[in-house]
């Protein structure tokens, strides 16, 4: 709609104020990653940038830096205490490893059922999809609670051992993302006219050959797509790598161990905080134009 | 002979082995939904149908003794109107938010599109970072968030939003809000840019107020990309656990525990495995209903 230009002026104001007010949260906490502990719990006023800026909580998260070394350095009063509880690096390597790992998995298996739904009809297909969005309804902890026996028996856990707990939290997420995978791709596969693949078949190629020569170049787009939500959702799940490994701390979960009974170490947790989001805002702006299809389940296309 | 180009290339292989059969290409993703899906959902059946002896830890089959003991436990009651409470009123706020966000943010001026995709940031963020950030902004003693509104004067000082049994939920609420608005922002958003131009044409040459084409024609005809968005949104409240297990773990006392939450306190509480499973197997059974019922009524599907 045209707006004369006061009302225009004004919205513009609105719209800034809006996505400002929205941000606030995404600032505040980068900018306590950064503030010396005064800053951070000052009781008689709201500290906001007149601040000296400190680095040691990255230091001490992402570098593994000494708490009480860099505390001595810097002349901070800081409680002294050992570095390797709060030194995230391996945490770090845990939610890559786990979150790349079932991505892998998750597009292979979704990109191929969702062919299948998309180009084949067969009897209980109707059923097959129902199974696989029923999925998504299922609250986490209903399962996870046979889980952790299966997990034991299976010798999936992780404190057995580690590249097996690796693997079964990577099949957990797998089967966590699958129905927005499967769904998400066959609504790509959709897209693509049928008869592309009854040209190429006329010529006489296999399913197989129409599928990796022909169809899935044609949906590339919609792969990257349905990989960069999965290693999303992996990157921010929480609950299961909670209860299902103990060994194994994604990021989320070791964020909840700087909460200690003498206090919260604000500064260390808004520091890896900061540092857990930086990848999933890049992935985020990468797939913009996916997003809504995506988070629909590929119901409503953008 | 020119039928032979016809010829599968495996032929010596029976059909269902070969490409041409959809089962290949479905058994990776049925496997997978099998053995971490049903089976465990399975056994998740299996075992609320025991009853525990918390003394000498045996498990006795009494099929009826914890899905009787679940509708007399008003605990279980408290839980599930915390989770309907918890489900509507986000859904409500972020329905109505994300529809004026969405009508303010949709212009093709110049600097909107910036202001779109920030506004998809919070969406990456792991809900249990975003329950932290939350955690420190209402800090009773030096929270920003809580600060701000004490100095309004709307709440005494040094007040604990969070440690108060009648100001809990609007805490953790607060959190879900925030993060998921943008959700119903970009819905929306994809709903406004697909509406067809020339009704709302038609509306400017017969004079009709902004307020009129809103509830006359936008809000219509976007109905069905709105069932969608309240489906989704709405499967997944019913389910939270992040931001209650982080925030308040369900307290003070019961005042912000979920089904979910209860289910998780149960089994890592008093290790009741039978009676967490039968909570959850509720919580599941809740889901779908009230998604079934939904899709009924509104006519939509995922």
């Amino acid at each position: 709609m045209e707006l004369s230009r006061p009302w225009q002026i004004l919205r513009d104001v609105v719209a800034v104020l809006v996505t400002g007010l929205f941000m606030f949260p995404i600032l505040w906490w980068a900018l306590t990653s950064i503030k010396p502990i005064s800053a951070i719990f000052d009781k008689d006023r709201v500290v906001f940038f007149d601040f000296v800026p400190t680095w040691i909580n990255y230091g001490v998260t992402m570098l593994g830096m000494s708490r009480s070394q860099l505390a001595i350095d810097q002349g901070i009063g800081m409680g002294v205490g050992g570095a390797e509880a709060y030194d995230s690096r391996r945490s770090i390597i845990d939610s890559m490893v786990v979150s790349v790992g079932s991505t892998a998995v998750t597009t292979v298996i979704a990109v191929l059922a969702a062919y299948a739904l998309s180009r084949m009809a067969f009897r209980g297909r109707a059923t097959f999809l129902n199974w696989v969005l029923g999925q998504r309804f299922m609250p986490p902890i209903a399962i996870l609670i046979p889980l952790v026996t299966i997990y034991k028996t299976a010798g999936l856990r992780d404190t057995d051992n580690l590249y097996m707990g690796y693997l079964g939290l990577m099949l957990i997420y797998a089967l966590i993302n699958l129905p927005i995978a499967v769904l998400l791709m066959k609504s790509f596969f959709d897209d693509v006219p049928k008869d592309v693949d009854e040209a190429a078949m006329i010529d006489g190629a296999t399913r197989i050959q129409t599928f990796r020569k022909v169809v899935l170049p044609m949906v590339k787009g919609g792969v990257a797509a349905t990989a960069v939500l999965c290693f999303i959702f992996s990157w921010t799940e929480f609950l299961l790598s909670l209860f299902l490994t103990t060994d194994i701390r994604t990021v989320p979960v070791k964020i909840q161990t700087f909460v200690t009974s003498t206090g919260n170490e604000w500064g260390f947790i808004a520091a890896l905080g900061t540092a857990a989001v930086i990848p999933s805002f890049i992935f985020i702006l990468l797939v913009q134009r996916h997003l809504v299809r995506g988070l629909t389940l590929g119901s409503l296309k953008e | 002979m020119s039928s032979d180009s016809f010829t599968p290339r495996h032929a010596w292989l029976p059909r269902w082995m070969t490409s041409e059969h959809p089962l290949p290409w479905l058994l990776p993703a049925g496997a997978l939904m099998v053995v971490f899906g049903i089976f465990p959902l399975y056994k998740a059946i299996e075992t609320s149908l025991y009853k525990r002896n918390a003394a000498t830890r045996k498990m006795i089959f009494d099929p009826t003794h914890n899905w009787s003991k679940v509708f007399l436990d008003e605990r279980v009651w408290n839980a599930l109107l915390n989770t309907l409470f918890y489900t509507g009123v986000a859904l409500l706020f972020q329905l109505v938010l994300g529809m004026l966000i969405a009508l303010l943010l949709d212009s093709d001026r110049k600097g909107y599109g910036i202001l779109r995709a920030m506004m998809t940031l919070p969406l990456v963020i792991p809900p249990a970072v975003t329950a932290m950030m939350f955690l420190l902004m209402l800090n009773g003693s030096f929270g920003v968030l809580s600060r701000g509104i004490i100095e309004l004067g709307l709440l005494p000082p040094g007040f604990s939003i969070l440690g108060n049994a009648s100001t809990a939920m609007a805490g953790v609420l607060l959190a879900e809000i925030w993060q998921w608005t943008p959700f119903m922002v970009l819905i929306m958003l994809a709903g406004l840019r697909s509406l067809p131009k020339e009704p709302f044409e038609a509306a400017a040459i017969d004079g009709a107020s902004a307020f009129q084409v809103f509830f006359k024609l936008t809000l219509p005809m976007m109905s069905k990309v709105i069932a969608i968005a309240v489906l989704i949104r709405g499967i997944d409240l019913l389910r939270a656990f992040d931001y209650v297990k982080v925030m308040t773990d369900s307290g003070p006392g019961t005042a912000t525990e979920t089904l979910t939450s209860y289910a998780g306190r149960i089994y890592f509480g008093n290790a009741d495995f039978p009676y967490a499973s039968t909570i959850a197997l509720l919580t599941l059974v809740l889901v779908i209903m009230v998604s079934t019922l939904f899709m009924r009524i509104f006519k939509v599907k995922l």
